[in-house]
């Protein structure tokens, strides 16, 4: 296979089935968690003041007390990756265009040069946060392959779409379709794992900031 | 430095000081030190002076002769082809006055003789025991086979011979493979283009003579002299591309400006061909000089790489499965659901209700 | 259809062309270097200028180092090609056209006289025997 085949293969059939099974997944997934219901619930409903659920959702982004000052790479390495990935897939103009060739849809992006920083920094929390999961023994304790895992393919996309920017390592169609094919592995992973998160995490904070209103739990 | 082909070229009007001069651009091209251009002059000059001249047989199999056409009729057509008079070319359909039995026979006189080069363009079908393509009732994979045993080397003309080309694109009726699909003990070399640049064709046909092996090749069986970087690393426009400037429409301001093809479909980052340095028609223009992007006519399954005008970096159709995938998850969805719901309620009725007889045990 | 109608910029070769790479100046160190040769024991020897990397602006600093010298030869042989002698006696620039004028090759040379030039024995024997037909035709003409 050569570079043309194999840059043929990831955009072309190797989309085509990471596209499908991420599909398929998220549907599942959702229709299945969705679908889980709720127990009957037979106590009087402890109504507290403001909207709990949506309190929740943006309460949990905060650290509790103290906590930052226990575990600050968990924090600001946490809150570091996550925004800079955001920013990287959301807001890279090439980004932009491919969803705009496939949706309709765009909206403006960030100078290069300032995605290229974000995308360095964000590289470097995620190996500072790895290297937080491996020293902290507690942390390593709790790891299983699936964390380790996770790390990996968010990881990689990253670092191969830098390096196809960058023009580094690889000719930067090679390096491109690598890129292109860790997103596929990103994508067939996502709703089989933890990073499904992506999907469920403000709806399940909802959820709980709300049955904890309901229970008479003040946001 | 004398013999027969000065004197044939000097019927046809090419001087020997022409011919001197083409044999140093020759080596230029191939990245020879100069001393080798006077060294294929003085070779290609000595073959036709030898009592036996290299004897060529040329092979066409399932091909349109574009190949033929690129090197009989290139720009100074008498000296991209001046290789035929150096050599005793045996067999070659589209050329030979010969027809018919006389043909075969000079085929068959050229093999038993051994040691020839073996020119083959075209692809090789072997679907339906290669009926698809046969000459004098034969197919071109039992030919193949048997000029490929007495072959000193193999030169795999053309995308065709070289990957299975256009017949070996998507859903290839014919099942097309390429040369070294089917000959696996000889050397081969692959000069892939559809057609390929006349000069890269003469240039190994001339290292050849002058020094009985082939030139250095990649991994792709290809002469590294003229593939060994891509369109796009030599191309002009490359400096639009570094700058991001791109032609979006073949007729908006960016295509006047002759800006980068790469949104338009040029696959010139992951083509390897000397189109962007030799350039065609006696170096007149190459096709992205006339505002086309290049198709990758010199890579294996060019035909079937996601579209010519689609840009390398976008996807080729990703929503194709969409719709059956989200259905297909939608159902599994809902069958797990229920399956899940029956779960519980299978719980439930399973649950026996604790009493206060049973506390009482 | 004249080539400038069409809208489409040619660009000039590279547009970064105008900067030096900084490869030329040891050009000359090894042009002396041939040069010595030659003196030492009559060895010619040629540079292939498109196998270096060099940016036009290195030809034509390299153009202007080695100066012009007082011979020029244009040789018309498919395309015109020009072999001329640089200030330095015995180094030639020899550049090779195609009919369209556009440089197929280029090379410096360091000889008496580039080997293109010099008049092969077989074409000369071709020379005389034209002559000698001419002057057996000028002197049947006198016959009569």
């Amino acid at each position: 296979m050569n570079e043309l085949q194999f840059l043929t293969w990831v955009r072309g059939t190797g989309l085509n089935v990471a596209v499908g099974v991420f599909l398929l997944g998220v549907f599942w997934r959702l229709i299945e968690i969705y679908g889980l219901g709720r127990k009957k619930d037979l106590s009087a409903p402890r109504h507290v003041a403001g909207a709990s659920g949506w309190h929740t959702i943006f309460r949990r982004s905060i650290p509790a007390q103290g906590m930052l000052k226990k575990s600050p790479v968990g924090y600001i390495g946490g809150f570091a990756f996550h925004i800079g990935l955001a920013i990287v897939v959301l807001l890279f103009a090439p980004h932009i265009k491919l969803i705009q060739s496939l949706t309709g849809l765009s909206w403006p992006g960030l100078p290069s040069q300032f995605i290229d920083l974000v995308a360095v920094v964000t590289l470097a929390a995620m190996v500072v946060v790895l290297a937080d999961r491996i020293n902290k023994p507690v942390k390593r304790f709790l790891s299983t392959f699936e964390d380790w895992f996770t790390w990996a393919v968010t990881f990689l996309p990253l670092l191969t779409g830098w390096l196809s920017v960058r023009h580094l390592l690889f000719p930067y169609s090679t390096m491109l379709a690598l890129h292109i094919l860790s997103v596929e592995i990103l994508l067939i992973v996502l709703p089989f794992t933890k990073l499904f998160h992506a999907f469920t995490v403000f709806g399940s904070r909802w959820y709980n900031g709300a049955v904890n209103g309901h229970k008479g739990v003040a946001v | 430095m004398q013999g027969p082909l000065i004197e044939i070229l000097a019927r046809q009007g090419i001087t020997r000081r022409t011919f001197m001069k083409y044999c140093a651009t020759l080596a230029s091209l191939m990245a020879l030190p100069p001393s080798a251009g006077r060294a294929m002059a003085e070779a290609m000059a000595a073959a036709g002076v030898a009592t036996k001249r290299p004897s060529v047989i040329w092979l066409p199999f399932q091909e349109c002769t574009g190949c033929t056409e690129s090197i009989t009729r290139s720009h100074s057509p008498t000296l991209e082809s001046l290789i035929f008079d150096v050599v005793s070319l045996d067999y070659q359909e589209t050329l030979m006055a010969a027809a018919g039995h006389q043909a075969e026979e000079a085929l068959h006189n050229a093999m038993k003789a051994g040691g020839y080069l073996l020119i083959v363009d075209g692809s090789i079908p072997l679907g339906l025991d290669g009926a698809y393509s046969c000459i004098a009732g034969r197919s071109n994979l039992e030919l193949l086979k048997e000029a490929a045993s007495g072959a000193a080397a193999i030169v795999a003309m053309g995308s065709c011979a070289a990957f299975g080309g256009l017949p070996h694109a998507k859903p290839n009726p014919t099942g097309a493979v390429s040369v070294s699909d089917v000959v696996k003990d000889k050397p081969i070399v692959n000069i892939p283009g559809c057609p390929p640049i006349p000069v890269v064709i003469t240039g190994v046909l001339a290292h050849f003579l002058t020094f009985g092996s082939l030139p250095e090749l990649d991994k792709h069986g290809r002469p590294k002299a003229f593939y060994g970087e891509t369109i796009h690393d030599r191309c002009y426009r490359r400096p639009f591309y570094d700058q991001g400037k791109f032609a979006k429409t073949f007729d908006d301001e960016g295509a006047r400006n002759g800006w980068c093809l790469f949104e338009l479909g040029c696959k010139g980052p992951v083509t390897y061909n000397a189109c962007a340095t030799v350039k065609w028609n006696g170096g007149t223009s190459w096709p992205v000089e006339s505002g086309h992007g290049c198709l990758g006519c010199s890579e294996p399954d060019f035909w079937d790489a996601g579209g010519f005008y689609k840009a390398l970096s976008t996807p080729a159709n990703p929503l194709k499965m969409a719709s059956a995938a989200v259905a297909a998850g939608a159902v599994a969805g809902v069958a797990v659901s229920f399956a899940n719901r029956g779960k519980k309620r299978a719980a439930a009725s399973a649950h026996e209700t604790t009493t206060l007889a049973d506390l009482e045990k | 259809m004249p080539l400038d109608a069409i809208p489409i910029l040619a660009v000039p070769q590279g547009l970064h062309s105008d900067e030096r790479s900084g490869n030329a100046p040891a050009l000359l160190r090894e042009i002396a270097e041939m040069l010595r040769r030659f003196l030492a024991n009559g060895e010619t020897s040629a540079i292939d200028l498109h196998a270096l990397p060099l940016t036009p602006a290195d030809l034509e600093w390299l153009r202007e180092q080695l100066g012009g010298g007082e011979i020029a030869i244009t040789l018309n042989a498919e395309g015109e090609s020009s072999l001329n002698e640089t200030a330095c006696p015995g180094v030639w620039w020899v550049t090779h056209r195609n009919p369209n004028g556009a440089v197929d090759s280029e090379f410096i040379e360091v000889a008496d006289v580039p080997d293109l030039v010099k008049a092969h024995h077989e074409d000369v024997v071709i020379g005389l025997d034209h002559l000698e037909l001419l002057i057996s035709d000028l002197s049947k003409q006198r016959a009569f």
